[in-house]
């Protein structure tokens, strides 16, 4: 019953507003772990029906039924905030998610990034879902999902923080929005999940500093809730949370122990990713968390803040995904792209069944430099010189 | 009501992924260690979007071993890689696929059916068998068996030995796994639709690749066969090289090729497993490419001259993936049974020879609805 967390969440609440805390009402929600699943696999809970998201609901259930991973918590970014509480498990636990939820609340109504986002997604999702099914009975269910595959690939190229044309234009998804031949409902279409992955681009660009933030809070308030004994026994658990919880929660508990809360709340106000990792992050801190750069051909590990930093930021802004960029010889029907970081080799299976998916939306042939060749795609499929 | 949308969307995931399957059963099938703890494992790019990856190995960034300092990373420390972790996403996640043995054999059948265009199994009348009304006496134990048929006196007595010994404490904490047993059919009284398969694989050194995917369809396709005839039979495998050892099914699936070939073994050791079966039908399939080793020619053929004697039916698959001649073991073998009733030859070369093998079989059952049932 959710009514039994009615008075923790009251003081939680109170104790996030004393320590300066200021964000959107929170509707709390108590369910089961196969709806967790659900929306985690989704992203949203309203969200358009895709194979895609059905792969990863069966992994999460499978890894949960294991127990080799489970979710804890789950909140939206929208307004009112939505946040999900798992009824498998314990009061305290609960308890421990009720306050990060405060956490990740006070980030999506601060943070600069986050001020500007659609915080009515979940409305823009349900008009997505039904534009869809309205598609689907009108030009066939195959149609609309050989398209939402294509558009769902090329996504990935989104950038939610790029503002300036001339950058957005080399990234793929933008140049295809303006120039690829798509008919009117394509059009709406492509729209229409180029703002949704712009939605979940931010929480990808923002990850870490957001459940660093969310863990911080957490922190902050339980100390002052729950007795010594209570916070031991939940402190346990905080170590073992995944790398961006203790990256995150490692780096603001270090500016508020040598800067102040004000600070910590500042940075979490104006910074993202990329720019905490680059202020914030010290030898010693390198050291302390035990991050490193690691060669597996030389199985060695590599400590240098320099190194790490790059290679963090690097990770942040591209996805850990290779840098595709449109070529600006691009003209007319040519659609030229290059693989920035030529150096590194592209799985070559896959270069194929990209390429066919730009395809299906550009309609014209399309040159890849990469991998030390180009690869071209036109109606007779794959080629190389 | 709720629309439950992630489980239609994995609906729709499992549809393309048994698309997938069907397209790749040729590769699938030919992995040597087809089943994993129970599982078909699967590593299938197309369920993912077809986004860009890097293809090689290079530096990441990466956390674990609590080491700290430089220098190297032996020591076999764990090392996580961070990458995913610090995405938040599942976008370009590679997507391992599980499937249950059962499910894979069963989508590996709905294509051999459609591909070998299979001859229709018409139900035989079975002459010889008693058809009743009266519920089916369960007067034996056994360690398999469904829920409701739990013997709860003899499962709590086994869980109490397993507790004495395994902990020391005489405890009723019963693992239904490790103490369950189940009332059943005393198979003496229980003839009416059961058969004895046994399966026998020559794993000497040539065991691999298409070799193994020619047994392994003709298996599937004969299960499709004879799970229609016999609702409940009791299947038993047996793998041989030099010497011959009974395996489970999980490890008949997962075969390590070594060693000569000694027929003979592959035959004594099926007419072993049948001491005291009573089942109505005994099948022998044996798979092997009829190279036996020298000296073992003579042996071979008393011992196949017994396996004809205990089964019904001994069907010898001479595996033949490269098409040449019939030689060695499988000469004699396919002379023989021009003259022996309860022998088939099939030369297993490709899915043609599959089909051709399966209509032999199948005239095994239209004998059987004029003959009497053999005792």
């Amino acid at each position: 019953m959710l009514s039994e967390y009615d008075h923790v969440i009251q003081r939680l609440e109170g104790l996030a507003h004393d320590r300066g805390l200021v964000f959107d009402p929170v509707v709390f929600r108590l369910t089961d772990s196969d709806e967790i699943a659900e929306v985690a696999s989704m992203g949203l809970p309203n969200r358009f029906i895709h194979w895609y998201f059905g792969g990863a609901y069966k992994e999460l259930v499978t890894q949960q039924n294991k127990d080799v991973f489970t979710i804890l918590e789950l909140v939206l970014n929208t307004a009112p905030s939505h946040a999900f509480l798992r009824n498998a498990n314990t009061y305290l636990q609960n308890v421990l998610v009720i306050a990060h939820v405060f956490g990740h609340a006070d980030f999506f109504a601060n943070n600069h990034w986050y001020r500007k986002s659609n915080k009515n997604m979940l409305n823009a999702t349900e008009q997505h879902a039904r534009l869809i099914r309205a598609y689907e009975g009108q030009y066939g269910g195959e149609r609309i999902g050989q398209l939402l595959d294509a558009l769902l690939t090329v996504a990935t190229s989104v950038n939610a923080f790029e503002r300036s044309p001339q950058e957005r234009r080399k990234r793929l998804i933008y140049y295809l929005e303006e120039r690829a031949p798509l008919e009117e409902f394509e059009r709406v279409l492509l729209e229409a999940i180029r703002e949704e992955a712009e939605y979940f681009d931010l929480i990808q660009r923002t990850h870490l500093i957001n459940e660093g933030w969310a863990t911080f809070v957490e922190a902050e308030l339980l100390t002052r809730l729950l007795t010594v004994r209570e916070w031991a026994s939940l402190s346990v658990q905080l170590c073992n949370r995944p790398a961006p919880y203790t990256i995150g929660y490692t780096l603001f508990k270090h500016v508020r122990d040598r800067d102040g809360f004000a600070r910590a709340l500042e940075i979490r106000r104006f910074y993202e990713d990329v720019s905490l990792i680059d202020v914030v992050l010290t030898d010693e801190l390198v050291q302390r968390l035990d991050i490193f750069v690691y060669d597996p051909k030389e199985k060695r590990k590599s400590y240098d803040l320099q190194k790490v930093k790059e290679m963090l930021i690097t990770q942040k802004l591209y996805k850990g995904e290779p840098r595709i960029e449109v070529d600006s010889a691009s003209e007319g029907r040519d659609l030229l792209l290059a693989h920035v970081d030529e150096d590194r080799k592209l799985e070559p299976k896959r270069v194929g069944l990209f390429l066919k998916s730009v395809y299906a939306l550009w309609r014209n042939p399309i040159k890849l430099r990469a991998n030390g060749k180009v690869y071209t795609y036109d109606r007779r499929g794959l080629s190389s010189t | 009501m709720k629309i439950h949308r992630g489980r239609i969307a994995q609906y729709k995931h499992d549809q393309l992924l048994r698309d997938y399957l069907k397209q790749n059963l040729n590769d699938l099938i030919q992995q040597k260690e087809l089943i994993i703890d129970g599982k078909v494992k699967t590593q299938i790019a197309t369920l993912d979007l077809p986004t860009l990856k890097f293809g090689e190995e290079t530096q990441f960034l990466a956390q674990g071993g609590g080491a700290g300092g430089g220098g190297t990373g032996g020591g076999g420390d764990p090392v996580q890689a961070l990458g995913g972790l610090l995405g938040g996403d599942h976008h370009g996640k590679e997507l391992t696929v599980e499937l249950d043995f059962d499910e894979f054999v069963k989508l590996a059948q709905e294509v051999l059916i459609d591909e070998l265009r299979l001859p229709a199994f018409h139900e035989p009348t079975r002459s010889g068998e008693m058809e009743t009304e009266d519920p089916s006496e369960l007067d034996d134990l056994d360690r398999i068996g469904i829920r409701a048929d739990l013997n709860l006196e003899e499962t709590m007595t086994q869980s109490l030995l397993r507790n004495a010994r395994e902990r020391g404490l005489l405890d009723y904490d019963v693992d239904v796994q490790q103490d369950a047993w189940y009332f059943v059919e005393d198979p003496a009284t229980f003839q009416n639709h059961r058969s004895v398969e046994v399966y026998v694989l020559d794993i000497s050194g040539s065991m691999r690749g298409e070799y193994l995917a020619l047994v392994r369809k003709t298996i599937f396709v004969l299960w499709h066969y004879l799970e229609r005839r016999y609702p409940t039979n009791l299947r038993r495998y047996v793998v041989f090289q030099d010497v011959a050892e009974e395996k489970s099914r999980d490890e008949f699936f997962r075969v390590e090729s070594s060693g000569g070939t000694h027929i003979s073994t592959g035959f004594q050791k099926a007419v072993e497993l049948l001491a005291g079966a009573t089942e109505y039908d005994k099948f022998l399939f044996m798979f092997t490419d009829g190279e036996t080793s020298s000296g073992d020619f003579d042996l071979a053929k008393k011992a196949y001259e017994d396996a004809l004697g205990a089964f019904d039916l001994v069907t010898y698959g001479h595996v033949n993936p490269g098409g040449r001649g019939i030689g060695g073991f499988s000469e004699f073998v396919q002379e023989t049974v021009r003259t022996r009733p309860g022998a088939a030859f099939a030369n297993l070369v490709d899915l043609d020879t599959i089909r051709s093998a399966m209509r032999d079989f199948l005239t095994f059952f239209d004998t059987r609805t004029t003959a009497p049932a053999p005792r």
